[in-house]
């Protein structure tokens, strides 16, 4: 309670202040000393302001007045209510055809003939400000209206100018709706005309480019990714193509010099003790490189002694069988010794010897 | 290319704090030189001494090819900028730097460097050529086409009592299909652009209106807008649109009448390249 008797004596030295700087002449001098003491709406009201007013030696008695709390809740009530109306009025007040901002202050004026207290004066102080921003602007209106400027008839001039008098303006907004080429013509001319109005500096590019610095840093970072992208790919790719490559080589490669193998038996079965012409074996007329596969698949079966190959009396290869009788034979030493022969073979002499051997169909057929 | 002013300042920097830069200016330091310049920061380098006309010309090229690319957003340059990244130390020379650096680039560019607005120590480049008519078949695109919108929102401030409310705006605006909210086949977003783009190179002042509930903003020209253009330009613009005459708007023609009068009288130091030193 004591604090609140201190601020409340606070509160009228102060109080006394604002009210006398926003009235200036227009209210009585006498309203402005009425400072009377109030307490806060807490219980036993009336009996604390009978004490307040009796311990009050120093303050003239003619200035605590009781003051009705429902009063000045209602002062602050209109005061609030005037405010918020003017907010939201806001631009009927400022047209300046109306009278509303007048009436207000008219209305505020009536409001303050009761106000005595700093709460509702710091309100008034407040719409004050409000009351005289918004007349500002009603002033600022009056010069305008006499500009006779229309900014909707701007706009259909601007599209005029453009050269678009046929866009139908139905309170719909023109351009919205319009094809893409006709929004960038409009605004390409728009620009066109203002640039020639306006001192601006071009903007300064090289002709080449420039290096910026934004991109080339991120130029490094891009091909490093790849490398390592391009890197982890390739490294992929041989482990996958080398278990494949493996498998399938080397099984192709076996079962094609043993489907080889059997077919040089069988022929061998079917004319026995008559050696085959190399030529007429491995050459394949139709294939250059079947038959350079073929060379090499049966030399795969000379290699592991299924067949071997010498010169016949016109010096020209031929292939025999070797028994597993002529193994035991005195023929090993002489045929186990190492001996290699290079056969090359071009394309041209490929198609000599097929012209020469007349070979028209491959001994070795397909498998496939 | 443009990398080398930066590059140079740094290493300019660097040459500030004692070690040996790569290009000739910095190294070659006489004993002797400006007392004013080493009395100065803590570190007490020595001081530089009396620089040849070569080193300056170098100085005064780089300079000009800072400006040239700092414009291309039209920001305005700041003095700070230009110390830091292209004069290093030869600070104390900074006004003859600014001074040749603009002779430079008026005769050879016809660009005019001026202070954005008195002891603002920002600057920009403006053209001194009037645009001609057949100059803008060659423009071609120099990107997004905003100098238009620009023109038509000064335009609308001008004819409006140099203030406008922004809610007017997209009012108008909306009209030509351009909204706040949506975005613009060629302007992208339109809101960014005239509020945030534009007051940053300095064409308008976007400005709160007190006491307002939803929040509004003023939209007024901004410095930039007063150098490169002007109200009687502006006002022939939307003179023209109208395929009227300029007097048909009594106000505004007598407005932007005084502010040619204003302009043709002799400046005390308006437009002049020349910064005040460097304090």
């Amino acid at each position: 309670m004591a604090e609140e008797k201190d601020c409340l004596r606070g509160d009228v030295e102060k109080g006394e202040e604002p009210v006398v700087t926003i009235t200036g002449g227009a209210y009585s001098g006498k309203q402005a000393a009425e400072e009377p003491m109030k307490v806060e709406a807490e219980a036993g009201a009336d009996a604390c302001s009978d004490d307040l007013s009796c311990g009050e030696a120093d303050i003239d008695p003619s200035l605590l007045e009781l003051v009705d709390e429902e009063k000045c809740r209602s002062i602050r009530k209109q005061y609030r209510q005037l405010i918020y109306n003017v907010q939201q009025n806001r631009d009927d007040i400022v047209n300046t055809a109306s009278e509303s901002l007048t009436e207000a202050l008219e209305e505020a004026n009536v409001l303050f003939d009761a106000v005595s207290r700093t709460r509702e004066a710091a309100l008034d102080a407040q719409f004050l400000v409000l009351a005289s921003d918004l007349g500002k602007e009603k002033a600022k209106q009056l010069n305008s209206d006499m500009s006779l400027f229309n900014q909707v008839a701007f706009c259909d001039f601007l599209l005029i100018f453009v050269g678009l008098n046929w866009v139908e303006d139905d309170g719909h907004d023109a351009l919205s709706d319009c094809d893409d080429n006709i929004v960038r013509s409009f605004w390409e001319t728009v620009q066109k005309e203002a640039t020639s109005w306006m001192l601006q500096a071009e903007t300064f590019h090289f002709i080449f480019g420039s290096f910026k610095s934004e991109p080339s840093a991120r130029k490094p970072r891009l091909e490093h990714r790849k490398r390592v992208h391009r890197m982890e790919e390739n490294g992929d790719m041989p482990t996958k193509l080398r278990k494949l490559d493996l498998s399938s080589n080397q099984e192709a490669t076996e079962k094609e010099v043993e489907r080889i193998l059997g077919l040089l038996q069988t022929y061998f079965q079917k004319y026995p003790d008559t050696p085959v012409s190399y030529f007429e074996f491995v050459i394949d007329p139709n294939s250059f490189s079947r038959t350079v596969e073929n060379i090499f698949y049966v030399s795969f079966i000379i290699r592991d002694g299924f067949a071997r190959i010498r010169l016949d009396h016109d010096r020209l290869p031929i292939l025999e069988p070797i028994n597993i009788n002529h193994v035991g034979e005195g023929n090993d030493s002489s045929s186990h010794c190492r001996k290699q022969g290079v056969i090359s073979l071009s394309l041209q002499d490929w198609k000599n010897i097929v012209a020469t051997f007349e070979i028209s169909e491959a001994m070795i057929t397909n498998s496939y | 290319m443009s990398q080398k002013p930066k590059s140079r300042g740094r290493a300019g920097t660097q040459a500030e704090r004692g070690s040996g830069g790569e290009e000739a200016p910095s190294t070659s330091r006489g004993p002797g030189g400006a007392a004013s310049q080493g009395g100065r920061r803590a570190e007490a380098p020595p001081a530089p001494g009396p620089r040849s006309q070569k080193q300056l010309e170098l100085k005064v090229a780089e300079l000009v090819q800072f400006l040239l690319i700092k414009d291309q957003r039209k920001i305005p340059i700041r003095r700070t900028d230009i110390l830091r990244h292209v004069v290093g130390d030869y600070k104390d020379v900074l006004p003859e730097l600014l001074r040749r650096a603009a002779e430079r680039l008026e005769y050879v560019f016809g660009y005019r460097l001026v202070e954005l607005e008195p002891r603002s120590n920002t600057y920009i480049l403006v053209n001194t050529l009037e645009p001609v008519e057949e100059d803008a078949e060659m423009r071609g695109d120099q990107g997004t086409p905003t100098t238009g919108l620009l023109m038509i929102v000064l335009g609308l401030i001008f004819m409006k009592g140099n203030s406008i409310k922004e809610t007017e705006v997209w009012d108008f605006l909306r009209r030509l299909g351009v909204h706040a909210t949506k975005k613009h086949l060629i302007f992208g977003d339109p809101k960014k652009l005239i509020t945030e783009d534009f007051v940053r190179q300095r064409y308008l002042e976007y400005r709160r209106i007190p006491h307002t509930d939803p929040v509004d903003y003023e939209l007024q020209w901004g410095p930039r807008t007063n150098l490169e253009t002007s109200k009687m330009k502006v006002l022939k613009f939307v003179a023209k649109v109208h395929n009227q005459d300029p007097k048909d708007w009594p106000a505004q023609y007598c407005e932007a009448l005084a502010e040619e009068e204003a302009r043709a009288r002799p400046q005390t130091g308006g437009t002049a390249p020349t910064p005040a030193p460097s304090s």
